[in-house]
């Protein structure tokens, strides 16, 4: 008796774990038979001959910012940001980038970091208001704070949204806010996709570590890169799993991927903290980084650049926290012209070999 | 001869050994997660490419294992005592950053190594006296430094990661002896220590007495606060050494998430060994076993791609298996 209910919990604990493993059969052994890919473009890949994507062009047919409250054209101002959080390096580099471009300008800007808790967000939202100041940044943590942002242009003052928009049915784009200045995360996908086509020459079986499972940058990084891929037919990612974003789960993750799929050529990963992490995996399992697996990542931190210089990455798009030049000069063109697109895309740039180590010094 | 150290007999040698000599089930009610763990890795021989080599095994299954097992260990003393500690990922990064910034600050690898063990040591001492002195809740005690750790790590790292290089620091991390990784061994010298300490040392008895009657062993002269004392403090050097452990592997100090939900998987592997929290047993080997295979667990499902929701309700089952493989011939 004892032993039967036994024998069928395992029996069941062997059925669930062979059903999360049918998503998997595509990518059994097999499929990429043939000897190691050679680097030279294939000829049946355009993205490996194509040029950089670029950044994504201006967004066509966005309406002008017109019911929002005006902004007098000043010689100086008085305004403030509200940042979620200053808990990672990139909110850091945003924040003192909100810092410097004020000084730079002589403009007076008070700073609150809202800790990453939406309501002490709001709080600090509410004080500024109170203050009364010229206008007003914020990088809101969630969609969820339109009705502060309504409350904000009741009070008068113009407010630009930075890196992330909020609920646009309960504050009107362009009427409770003036613009809100956002990243092209799809764009950054497949600008990565370009680089592993060049790294690679278009034949590349790809493991892809996401970010944060649900997060924006992720889904809209994977959008990208998977899209931009199947313009290509030597290129397949075999697996794709999340690793949080960070470096040490970019390593474990890395680590338990190599052993099932040997046959790895290369990784994508959402950010540059996995790559990192990557690496070290790729390094622990007697593999050469940047020769035997072909890495490409996202963001542009000072440690990413320094493992393009040496080789060990092949690229990582920047996903720019410098948001400081691009939403001083947004002000100021509201401030004379009266309007500006209600949305507005932050250019980034693409590290390589060729102008990491020249950027490595002023990267966050 | 059963693993699980107990400080009650429950019930008459004669009777358990023709018991275990029975059915295969009598050897699940010790070794439920063992069991689990051998039908794991079964299935990886199947079915896992590349599973079945010994670079495999010691590089991937058991390096990744050993600082939840470690973590684990400690945490398998403070339940032995009737506690728990929540606080062990708070401590690792506290302990990581100190290392880290002592190691940036120009003193040497052994010294930093210390002084960051020093740090874990004195959080154990925080959480054990709130506990003994202040009769303070175990789970309330520890969640103070659970929640306040992280932000003492945080402030320590301004938010940054602090990054290093330096082989001899990171020896913890990335060194091999005899060929086998670091955190390997100290996995398995801990453990065999702690094994010996639990089942030949008066430490061990006394210990096990304090979880399981903490009145009757004040009573027969155990001095229980510095028993428990001892089990909360080697818990958080424990896991301050594997903080050092976790940023040698990724050369750098990340106070926002070293350590992150480690007490969950740590109470988790503990808890399929079958110990429960109520205090006065511990099984070492057991708390072993059941890190590893929970840590086999999560790579098997990573490495046939399946999502990370999914990993997480499978986790969930396999322990809820385990205890009931346990339960069964109780």
């Amino acid at each position: 008796m004892r032993v039967r209910t036994t024998a069928a919990l395992a029996v069941l604990m062997a059925a669930a774990l062979s059903a999360a493993g049918c998503s998997n059969d595509a990518s059994m052994p097999g499929q990429g038979g043939g000897p190691a890919a050679p680097a030279a473009p294939s000829a049946d890949c355009p993205l490996a001959s194509a040029p950089d994507p670029g950044n994504s062009a201006p967004p066509a047919n966005v309406p002008a910012s017109t019911g929002a409250p005006k902004l007098a054209a000043k010689d100086t101002y008085r305004v403030a940001f509200s940042q979620n959080a200053s808990n990672n390096p990139w909110r850091l580099a945003e924040t003192a980038s909100m810092q410097a471009e004020a000084q730079r300008l002589g403009y007076q800007l008070t700073v609150t970091d809202a800790n990453n808790e939406q309501a002490k967000q709001i709080q600090d939202i509410k004080g500024l208001i109170a203050q009364r100041p010229d206008a007003l940044f914020m990088a809101p943590i969630t969609e969820q704070l339109g009705n502060v942002v309504v409350e904000a242009a009741h009070a008068g003052i113009p407010v630009f949204l930075l890196d992330r928009d909020v609920d646009t049915t309960a504050a009107k784009p362009g009427e409770d806010y003036v613009t809100v200045v956002v990243s092209d995360f799809v764009q950054q996908g497949r600008r990565a996709a370009w680089a592993m086509a060049q790294a690679t020459g278009g034949n590349a079986t790809i493991i892809e570590l996401e970010g944060t499972t649900g997060s924006s940058p992720a889904i809209d990084r994977k959008k990208g890169f998977d899209e931009s891929i199947t313009q290509c037919p030597g290129m397949r990612v075999v697996v794709s799993q999340s690793a949080d974003f960070t470096r040490a789960e970019g390593q474990s993750v890395t680590e338990t991927l190599l052993q099932s799929h040997p046959d790895a050529t290369a990784i994508y990963a959402h950010n540059d903290e996995m790559a990192l992490g990557a690496i070290s995996a790729i390094r622990a399992a007697g593999k050469v980084p940047g020769q035997d697996i072909k890495i490409v990542s996202i963001d542009g931190s000072k440690d990413a650049l320094t493992a393009v210089d040496a080789g060990e990455l092949y690229a990582t798009v920047e996903s720019n926290p410098r948001f400081g030049p691009k939403a001083f000069e947004t002000m100021q063109q509201y401030a004379q012209q009266g309007q500006v697109p209600v949305q507005l895309v932050l250019e980034d740039r693409l590290f390589n070999r060729e102008n990491a180590a020249q950027n490595i010094a002023e990267a966050y | 001869m059963s693993e699980t150290v107990t400080a009650r007999p429950p019930e008459p040698l004669a009777t358990q050994r023709s018991r275990r000599g029975r059915s295969w089930a009598g050897l699940t009610r010790q070794y439920g997660a063992g069991v689990l763990l051998v039908l794991l890795f079964a299935y990886n021989a199947l079915f896992t490419r590349n599973f079945l080599s010994f670079q495999t095994l010691l590089d991937v299954q058991l390096r990744q294992a050993a600082p939840v097992a470690i973590v684990a260990l400690g945490m398998a003393l403070v339940i032995a005592v009737a506690g728990i500690d929540l606080s062990v990922g708070s401590v690792m990064a506290i302990a990581g950053q100190v290392g880290a910034l002592t190691l940036l600050a120009g003193v040497g690898p052994g010294l930093a190594i210390l002084l960051a063990l020093l740090t874990a040591a004195v959080c154990g001492i925080f959480n054990g006296t709130l506990v003994v002195r202040y009769g303070v809740q175990p789970i309330i005690a520890t969640l103070i430094l659970f929640i306040a750790g992280r932000g003492i790590a945080q402030l320590l790292s301004e938010g940054r990661l602090t990054g290093f290089r330096n082989p001899s620091f990171q020896f913890l991390g990335l060194g091999r002896i005899a060929g086998i990784p670091v955190p390997v061994v100290l996995m398995i010298v801990i453990a065999a220590v702690l094994w010996f300490v639990v089942r030949y040392t008066g430490y061990g008895r006394t210990l096990l007495a304090t979880g399981g009657n903490p009145n009757a062993a004040r009573l027969s002269g155990v001095r229980t606060g510095r028993v428990m004392m001892a089990a909360y403090v080697t818990c958080s050097v424990l896991a301050g050494l594997v903080g050092l452990v976790v940023i040698g592997i990724t050369s750098a100090s990340d106070a926002n998430n070293v350590g992150l939900g480690i007490e969950l998987d740590a109470i988790a592997a503990v808890a399929v060994s079958g110990t429960p929290l109520t205090g006065g047993r511990i099984s070492v080997i057991g708390t072993l076993v059941g890190a590893v295979m929970l840590r086999l667990l999560q790579n098997t499902l990573i490495a046939q791609g399946a999502p990370r929701e999914l990993a997480q309700i499978v986790t969930g089952v396999v322990i809820v298996v385990a205890l009931f493989l346990q339960r069964r011939s109780r």
